[in-house]
């Protein structure tokens, strides 16, 4: 009744915004709730129709037979590695050169920090037939560290982390030292609690990121041991999926896909802090 | 008691310790291939011809092989489909699985570069005929005069057939076999006539989404005209009357409303077998899928379906194909990785006959004039396409690359969107581009 009230009381602007607002969330949802609908289906109805997405019988097979392939439990913890080793590396990194970047002073600093955002203009396809080759050479493909160190040149994240700490007032660093911090007690203890919010979104960013990246791991874990869970799924799909398996294809999809969804379930207070202040600032 | 559990210990030991060292005498070789995982049911599966489907079927055949070699294991190593990103990305990194699959229209690219071993000795050696490759097979794998792969399936373009929908339109013989078109005229008026007494179709193509669907059909035009479009395989020439006359007919079935419009491949699956019209043009791999269909009571194709080679329109029976094959990438290889290697291509082909249950062609005359593969359903018309089904020359580089591009324009033509000699001069040019920087 209450919440009715409310909704009664908007104003016309107010309700036209949050009907779109709805508009969209359904236009949002619609397709993931198909995939989760098909993921119950078996294979061989929905090849003949997917008509019959809305019908009995549903099937949890799909589920089981996405849990029964060798090698998925190590693929999600592959992936669970590689994205966790990123998301930490990236962390510390982007923290560090954001807070050099915005508060201390050395020689050609703007230069170095345009250099650092030309980063975001270069795409991996670029870049990756030679990065593919220094790995080569340095004998690390089928590794972790393969897997980690490409995406740790996060020019996003110091970008992100700089412009947060710019938004910082200078008096709190300045207080902090006149009772005789040092400078890094200022940015451990004072300044990076401050920056919760954005480290929190860089995270989430950059575990998504790392989770479903294809490519890289495509070309560099290249045994079934070292796959990433985008990886291994991948190959597990018979050459016709999207007509033949289209059920295993879906429970893959929702497999592979929760992980994320529970990141955001747990973060989103996160994302939309900071994706908000982003935006006033 | 003491000494009886000290025995049983001892003996525990030895066996385990046996069976360890009969474990560890075994070559390991590691084989790439797609085709799909289905560990849950298939993943303990020995008895092969208790599986089903290109997944169910390698899955088996291999678990067999691992259980009755006394010499070799094979570590398989799945792959997305294609592939040949991982695969090229493992060769350069100096980690290329023992054997790979590859479809044979792939292998010069490889070959051309010399990153395959030549089949020839090694298949003579353990007793694989060559001589008993089918013609379409020997083509596929055969480059430079040497063999660079051992074939495993010819896989070609057909007609599905929805028989139901053909007598509804009179297009059926006495007998209840549809009747099929013996020229592009007679092709234009059945699928007038089609229309006009079902409501429906005549043809359920893919037309979206995917290029290759454009090329096998444009291609098998092209072979049943005798067009030579591949004279010189560093060059395509599509000015010819023949690849006019072939991308005209496409567009008229379009224009005239003949096929279905803007259907992906999934589309045009579920399709046919709603029954929205009255063939579709796809792969030997449908075979399967389309007879069990049939066998259901109360669906479209219920006792109604057929599959025939793609008809032949004009002066040849040959239609597009490919293939899928086995190739030993060059490394560094033991002589008992070798032998291993080998052990494993002959017990493929010992087993073409599993294999063409999938639905695809086998590769060996033995088995593809063999009483239990002809009495597979529809395998008796299908069994000529090892002799018509026709690939690209071999010297032809970048196959996959040709395909995509011949496929993007031969649409563009056939939907209208480029007019029929720009779309055909674009294909020619940008192939030609694509061939000249191919080494």
């Amino acid at each position: 009744m209450a919440q009715g009230q409310r909704f009664v009381g908007r104003s016309v602007g107010d309700r036209v915004i949050l009907g779109c607002v709805i508009l969209l969330a359904v236009v949002w949802l619609t397709p993931i709730a198909w995939v989760v609908i098909l993921s119950f289906k078996s294979n061989s109805e929905l090849m003949m129709t997917t008509g019959s997405a809305f019908r009995l019988p549903y099937t949890l097979k799909n589920y089981s037979d996405v849990l029964a392939t060798s090698g998925v439990f190590h693929w999600f913890l592959n992936s669970v590695i590689v994205a966790s080793g990123v998301t930490i590396a990236t962390l510390i990194l982007a923290s560090l050169a954001g807070y050099g970047f915005a508060r201390t002073q050395f020689p050609f600093r703007n230069t170095i920090f345009i250099l650092v955002l030309l980063g975001l203009a270069i795409p991996e396809q670029a870049v990756i037939i030679a990065r593919h080759q220094m790995f080569t050479d340095w004998k690390m493909h089928n590794t972790y560290t393969a897997l980690i160190l490409p995406g740790l040149s996060n020019a996003f994240g110091v970008f992100l982390m700089t412009q947060y700490f710019r938004s910082i007032p200078r008096d709190i660093d300045e207080a902090a030292m006149l009772d005789n911090a040092s400078r890094f007690k200022v940015f451990w203890r004072v300044l990076l609690p401050l920056t919760i919010p954005a480290q929190a979104t860089l995270g989430i960013f950059t575990f998504l990121g790392a989770w479903n990246d294809y490519l890289w791991p495509l070309i560099s874990a290249t045994k079934p041991e070292m796959f990433t869970l985008t990886i291994g799924i991948a190959s597990t799909q018979t050459n016709f999926a999207q007509s033949e398996g289209l059920g295993f294809l879906m429970a893959q999809a929702v497999f592979a896909g929760l992980p994320v969804l529970i990141v955001y379930l747990f973060f989103q207070r996160y994302i939309v802090q900071a994706v908000a202040g982003a935006a006033i600032r | 008691m003491k000494t009886l559990r000290t025995l049983l210990v001892a003996s525990a030991a030895l066996v385990g310790g046996a069976t360890m060292a009969l474990g560890a005498d075994k070559t390991e070789i590691s084989v790439a291939r797609f085709f799909g995982a289905c560990d849950a049911d298939y993943g303990k599966v020995t008895d092969v011809s208790k599986a089903d489907g290109e997944c169910g079927i390698i899955t088996a055949m291999i678990n067999k092989f691992n259980a009755d070699s006394p010499t070799t294991h094979v570590k398989v190593d799945i792959v997305e489909w294609p592939g040949y990103d991982q695969l090229t990305a493992r060769i350069r990194s100096g980690e290329p699985p023992t054997i790979s699959v590859m479809h044979e229209s792939v292998i010069s690219d490889y070959q051309s570069r010399g990153l395959l071993e030549p089949l020839d000795d090694g298949l003579k050696a353990v007793g694989v005929d060559t001589s008993d490759f089918t013609a379409a097979a020997k083509e596929g794998v055969t480059k430079d005069g040497k063999i660079y792969a051992l074939p495993f399936d010819t896989h070609t373009w057909l007609w599905h057939i929805n028989v139901n929908l053909f007598k509804k339109a009179g297009l059926v013989d006495g007998s209840g076999a549809p009747i099929l078109p013996k020229s592009a005229a007679e092709l234009l008026t059945q699928a007038k006539q089609f229309k006009e007494k079902t409501g429906k179709p005549y043809f359920i193509m893919v037309l979206a989404n995917e290029t290759a669907a454009y090329t096998r059909t444009f291609d098998t035009l092209l072979y049943q005209q005798g067009a030579n479009f591949f004279a010189d395989p560093t060059k395509v020439n599509f000015t010819s009357p023949e690849a006019k006359t072939a991308l005209t007919l496409l567009k008229t079935l379009y224009d005239n409303g003949d096929t279905t419009k803007n259907e992906d491949y999934a589309a045009t699956v579920t399709g046919f077998a709603a029954g929205e019209g009255g063939v579709m043009i796809n792969g030997t791999w449908l075979v399967d899928n389309y007879i069990g269909e049939s066998k259901k009571s109360g669906v479209a194709l219920s006792d109604g379906y057929a599959v025939v080679p793609f008809p032949q329109l004009y002066a040849n029976p040959k239609v597009w194909a490919d293939g899928h094959s086995w190739v030993i990438l060059k490394a560094n290889l033991s002589d008992a990785q070798r032998k291993s290697a080998y052990e494993f291509l002959k017990f493929l082909w010992d087993n073409d006959f599993q294999w063409a249950r999938t639905g695809h062609l086998p590769t060996s005359q033995k088995v593809i004039t063999s009483a239990a593969f002809l009495d597979l359903p529809f395998r008796k018309a299908l069994a000529p396409l090892s002799q018509n089904g026709t690939a690209l020359p071999a010297g032809v580089k970048r196959q996959f690359g040709v395909q995509d591009i011949e496929g993007e324009e031969v649409g563009a033509g056939m939907r209208g969107d480029k007019d029929i000699d720009t779309a055909l001069a674009s294909a020619q040019d940008r192939i030609n581009k694509l061939l000249a920087n191919a080494k």
